[in-house]
């Protein structure tokens, strides 16, 4: 494990009360600053409950979850989250719900108001942020959650399948927003998905989960910058069958070995 | 603007027919007054002024109660929604409290509180209180959760979470709340008016039965029933301009 990690996870275990199994069995993952890690798995592998373990939205039952080193008891502002749906406030302005991090602290100052502008206007909202979240397409509104989830400068996002309800061209175009955002500010990400693709263009490293364990952990073998076209490249196909052939062969008994 | 009119023209063809009845002599005025002559009544209350003492008590009783139901059921609800143990405890006590039929309390709040406006603003506290508080009840327990994890993880305080997510959320289920306590507002101060009052509207149709004036009691009805459209019409404008001020945020 790098110890330059921003987000570590040692031997991170949580079960649902009730539940007879452990949502999330011993996971062991390092995030170093400014990489974006995806975490790839079917429906209730476990890949939200470890995302919400990382956020201090959940308390591990064994295991610590560090940020910078030091231990999370529970949300941190350095931290950011984009849930799967935007959970906008529906009575607020496009730029009311950016700032809503900041303005739940204190007044939003000028400053402020001008930062939300600057994040609306790089994801192309320029003209739109008085609207209200009715008034936005879907792509639209996911573009507004992650403006709030970067306006307080977080070190980490956290995203839960946050482009998974849109079609796939406007899921490309929040894809590229998400990584020149994230490289112009240094943020690190971990990125929840469960669409193979998704996960190669995005991420510098990617891990599969299964079962409530991390079965396989490895770096993305595809250069950077990445453009649009080279999803149709070979190399993109082969990271593709490759993690998929993870997901669909070994059982999890097998990982649980590994 | 067509439905204005068909809704005027029948309105219009009602009274027509309602007067031709008792013009034809099938019917004794005792039983059901002409329209013309409930015009004349009503008239006659207005421009004698024997009306208004009697209004200002209703509208008096119905907007204490509606004031004290409403901020009651407002604050019991946010109360329960935030403590749900306290809403385990308390919930059979309130739902009792809202079977016991409260025109039935009726004699009861008279021994305790004389005649008077006080046992009908009593009476029309306790209707209202329950549309207000099940509402807001419901509503506050509405709130979608992937907000309230929002809010956790944005570091909100209960306070800020209550103010600023639930309750803005929450609030046109409220308004349609206390829309319904308004018309409830209007029973309760009349009927209240029935079991203990010596003035208001309620009280005049008793006044008005006892010495078989039906043509005053229909007069009455006519009064009553624009009085609670006039509320009702007051309380709709203060739900949109409520609701618009709040988007804008």
């Amino acid at each position: 494990m790098p110890t330059d990690a921003f987000l570590a996870l040692e031997g991170v275990r949580y079960r649902f009360p009730g539940d007879a199994a452990a949502t999330v069995d011993g996971v062991d993952w390092a995030i170093p600053r400014g990489t974006i890690h995806c975490l790839l798995g079917r429906s209730g592998c476990g890949k939200t409950t470890l995302l919400k373990l990382a956020a201090g939205l959940l308390a591990p039952d064994a295991g610590t979850v560090r940020i910078d080193g030091a231990v999370v008891r529970g949300p941190s502002p350095r931290v950011g989250f984009v849930f799967q749906a935007p959970t906008l406030l529906e009575w607020l302005s496009a730029l009311d719900n950016v700032l809503l991090p900041v303005s739940l602290k204190r007044r939003p100052r000028a400053a402020d108001r001008e930062a939300a502008r600057d994040l609306l206007a790089a994801m192309g909202l320029g003209d739109l942020v008085e609207r209200r979240p009715a008034a936005l397409s879907g792509g639209q509104q996911s573009r507004v959650a992650m403006a709030r989830a970067l306006i307080a400068a977080p070190d980490l996002l956290l995203l839960d399948e946050p482009f998974a309800a849109l079609d796939a061209l406007t899921r490309e175009e929040l894809q590229d927003d998400l990584l020149r955002l994230c490289a112009a500010r240094g943020t690190a990400a971990l990125f929840v998905t469960h669409d193979i693709a998704e996960a190669v263009y995005l991420g510098d490293r990617i891990g599969v989960m299964a079962a409530g364990h991390l079965i396989h952990e490895g770096a993305v073998p595809l250069p950077r910058p990445r453009p649009a076209g080279i999803r149709y490249e070979a190399a993109f196909g082969a990271a593709c069958r490759r993690l998929r052939a993870i997901m669909d062969g070994p059982s999890p008994s097998v990982g649980r070995a590994a | 603007m067509r439905a204005r009119l068909a809704s005027a023209l029948l309105l219009a063809g009602l009274l027509i027919a309602w007067e031709a009845w008792c013009r034809s002599g099938r019917v004794s005025p005792l039983v059901l007054p002409a329209p013309s002559g409930v015009a004349e009544t009503l008239w006659g209350e207005v421009a004698s002024g024997r009306l208004w003492p009697h209004l200002r008590v209703t509208v008096t009783e119905m907007a204490l109660g509606l004031a004290a139901g409403t901020g009651l059921g407002l604050g019991a609800g946010v109360l329960l929604a935030e403590w749900p143990a306290l809403h385990r405890v308390l919930r059979p006590y309130v739902l009792a409290s809202q079977l016991v039929p409260k025109l039935a309390l009726g004699p009861l709040l008279i021994l305790w509180f004389g005649f008077g406006l006080t046992p009908t603003v009593v009476i029309t506290a306790l209707i209202c209180f329950f549309p207000l508080f099940e509402n807001t009840l419901t509503g506050l327990q509405q709130v979608d959760p992937a907000s309230r994890e929002l809010f956790r993880m944005l570091g909100a305080s209960r306070g800020q979470t209550l103010l600023r997510l639930k309750l803005p959320a929450a609030l046109p289920v409220i308004l349609a709340g206390f829309r319904v306590a308004i018309v409830l507002a209007l029973v309760g101060a009349v009927v209240g008016e029935f079991v203990g009052g010596r003035q208001g509207l309620g009280a005049s149709i008793i006044a008005a039965q006892s010495v078989m004036d039906s043509s005053l009691i229909v007069a009455l009805f006519v009064v009553i029933t624009g009085l609670g459209m006039v509320f009702y019409e007051a309380a709709r404008g203060l739900e949109a301009l409520i609701l618009r001020r709040y988007a804008r945020g």
